[in-house]
């Protein structure tokens, strides 16, 4: 019972009282090219960044991407917004992802983060997960993607107080 | 064990504080529980299981940070999960330095040399693995050389293997050029397995040797990587015992090349493997829990999301396995094909909207060769197919018909091998069709219904499921899903149901479902895990922070 307790006490106090990750960290990641870059440095140091976790078996985590696809455009006319999808792909999968970015004509950056060391440090337990950054600050994070939601995304952004 | 965890959580809980302005605490909790009613497992008392893992980062400045995670499995575990997680433990614990080009950790390793086929240590928390090795890594990078040194003991259940690891890698990077875009790198590994077994004293050595050569070119729109392996003599594991007369090489060839353009990508991968399982116990070989795995040698096979899809999938064959006169096996061999296209708005094809194509083609092979059963022993030809595993051809067409409604149409044809993938009997070919189709209400709120059918004359015939979604916000969606085996008379047309519910803020997501889980393999990222049928409520929780 004990043990019960104290588990449950430390959850709660990580939980609520700490005030949570604020900065992207210093991960090496992959371009779908083959060249290294550290993920802090792969943010936007100038407006916003959507970082977004995916792989190519995930249904909601393409339909996400997909949609941002079709939209970033008209909201760069607005603000100064990058997308890195970040591909959680495991060399299993990894080889399809270079095809399916073509495929498809994402015209964001895609990063890939094969054995997880990026997703593990960024905390991420499901995909899709999405991060919001502004000049390296996180400003928000959610799980998940229902269709629209990419709208909601967009407002949090918009509303930000920079 | 408890009790140092505590203190040092605690301890930097207040240490937090003190840095509270700075955010330098990070992790993650994940809760997944599940009330039975019904479950297989005979022994199992407690109608509550769940796991539970806390996961925290803390940064004491830019150079140190040390991880921590702590797991519990109260009252009990979930089932199908290895006999040896209970109660509350450490299971991962680590310090780690980096300065410029340099980093060194010491604890719990997580790492990956290649794609793999030597060595991956990793969690993965619905497969129960966590293979991570407990010693040291020290790594240094240039923008043209980076290498890597590591060595200890993996992880097994919540101790330590009898076996050591040991590992190099490195990689050189020989063209990088940044005017037309060119890039080749050239990787070397090497990683050692030392185990002494207990009490017998066999001919091959206890040290055995894998050593990994890769090459990878990548240009504008061509890719191209090849990785080859050679692994030392290793007694065969069978019937959980090694033999003295039984005692082979391994190998491993696996060449991946693409041809990207905007609007297409094609894929091609070959891959052959040769007695290739590597494990830091040698018995732990066949067994189901994937403990001391060293390396990681998935299914190269596409990875499906839907439930009729997931019937009869394939899982790699690397290993010897000799059980009767009749099936004899020392690897596979096989390929695999992508092809991605977008047909464009406006184009005949694609329409208003325009549509997005991608065809899969897999096809996996036994090793042939001249095999003798006794004495055991087989020789296999370099580039020969045997008996066929498995084959999968499929389609998948997105289709947007307006700015409210789209579907996937995905068909699938398949060919499973179940008397040499699963070593019990019968061939299976299926057809799969699935429609889902989304349909947005306004903004926020949608409805997504999913029809899916699986024809077979074989194993227990058709089947039948459907799905239905309805998203009330982005926040809260509630589901109810089900497969029908209506064809399979003999179990009195078994099916399977899911109701549920989930709710998502920000970072945070909490779950509900009640219902029947079919049992079988569950394979997730080509590695797959036998899990029993059970009837239950679930409940998940997970936050990041």
């Amino acid at each position: 019972m004990l043990k019960k307790i104290i588990f449950c006490f430390l959850v709660c106090f990580f939980t609520y009282n700490t005030h949570g990750q604020d900065i992207i960290p210093n991960i090496n990641l992959k371009t779908i090219n083959g060249q290294t870059i550290s993920a802090d440095e792969a943010v936007n140091k100038d407006g916003f960044t959507i970082v977004s976790f995916w792989a190519t078996w995930c249904i909601p985590c393409i339909n996400e991407l997909d949609a941002i696809n079709e939209v970033i455009s008209s909201w760069n006319e607005k603000e100064n917004i990058k997308v890195l999808a970040v591909s959680t792909d495991d060399s299993r999968s990894k080889k399809r992802v270079r095809p399916l970015v073509n495929g498809k004509n994402w015209i964001f950056d895609v990063l890939s983060d094969t054995n997880q060391e990026f997703k593990r440090a960024m905390g991420v337990v499901g995909i899709p997960h999405t991060v919001v950054t502004y000049k390296s600050e996180i400003i928000h994070r959610r799980i998940g993607y229902t269709p629209g939601e990419e709208e909601d995304l967009f407002e949090v952004i918009s509303n930000y107080k920079k | 064990m408890l009790k140092s965890v505590t203190i040092t959580l605690t301890a930097l809980f207040f240490l937090s504080l003190s840095y509270s302005q700075s955010n330098r605490i990070y992790g993650s909790f994940e809760s997944n529980a599940v009330y039975y009613q019904e479950n297989e497992e005979e022994d199992y008392e407690n109608k509550l299981g769940s796991n539970n893992y806390l996961n925290i980062k803390y940064l004491f400045n830019s150079n140190w940070n040390v991880e921590i995670q702590v797991e519990s499995y109260l009252p009990r575990r979930l089932q199908s999960y290895s006999d040896s997680f209970e109660d509350t433990h450490l299971s991962t614990l680590s310090i780690n330095y980096s300065k410029k080009n340099f980093k060194l950790s010491v604890g719990s390793i997580y790492d990956q040399f290649g794609s793999g086929l030597v060595l991956r240590t990793w969690e993965d928390r619905q497969l129960g693995i966590n293979n991570s090795i407990w010693g040291f890594r020290t790594s240094f990078d240039t923008d043209n050389v980076s290498l890597k040194l590591l060595g200890g003991w993996q992880k097994k259940g919540i101790g330590i293997s009898s076996g050591k690891i040991a590992g190099f890698d490195s990689s050189i990077t020989l063209i990088n050029s940044d005017t037309k875009y060119q890039n080749l790198i050239l990787g070397l590994s090497y990683v050692g397995r030392f185990e002494m077994p207990h009490y017998i004293s066999y001919d091959f050595n206890d040290l055995t040797n894998l050593f990994s050569t890769r090459l990878d070119y990548f240009s504008d729109d061509f890719y191209f990587e090849y990785e080859q392996v050679i692994k030392s003599k290793d007694g065969i594991t069978q019937f959980g015992s090694i033999s003295n007369e039984f005692v082979k090489k391994g190998s491993a060839h696996s060449l991946n090349l693409g041809v990207t353009k905007p609007g297409f990508g094609l894929d091609m991968t070959f891959r052959r493997l040769e007695n290739m399982p590597l494990f830091s116990d040698r018995f732990e070989q066949g067994e189901i829990y994937n403990e001391s795995n060293v390396n990681y040698l998935p299914a190269l096979t596409k990875q499906h999301d839907y439930q009729l899809a997931n019937i009869n999938v394939y899982e790699s064959q690397p290993n010897v396995s000799f059980p009767d006169p009749e099936l004899m096996k020392s690897g596979e061999i096989g390929y695999q094909f992508d092809l991605y296209y977008d047909l464009k708005e406006g184009s005949s094809l694609g329409g208003q909207y325009g549509s997005k194509l991608s065809l899969n083609i897999s096809s996996w092979y036994n090793l042939k060769g001249q095999y003798t059963y006794y004495p055991s022993d087989y020789d296999t030809d370099f580039l020969g197919f045997g008996e066929k595993y498995f084959s999968e051809q499929s389609i998948e067409i997105r289709k947007k018909w307006s700015n409210k409604f789209d579907n996937i149409f995905l068909f699938i044809n398949k060919y499973y091998n179940r008397r040499f993938v699963e070593e019990k009997s019968g061939e299976i070919n299926s057809q799969i069709l699935v429609i889902d189709n989304t349909l947005k209400l306004n903004n926020k709120k949608s409805i997504r219904l999913e029809i899916q059918h699986l024809s077979t004359k074989d194993d227990k015939k058709n089947w039948y499921g459907y799905g239905l979604e309805y998203n009330f916000n982005y926040n809260f969606s509630a589901y109810y899903n089900t497969i029908v085996n209506y064809e399979n008379l003999e179990d009195n047309k078994p099916n399977y149901y899911s109701l549920g519910a989930s709710y998502n803020k920000n970072a945070s997501r909490f779950s509900v479902s009640y219902g029947k889980q079919r049992g079988g393999l569950l394979c997730y990222g080509g590695i797959c895990r036998y899990i029993p049928e059970f009837k239950g409520l679930s409940f998940s929780i997970n936050t990041s922070f």
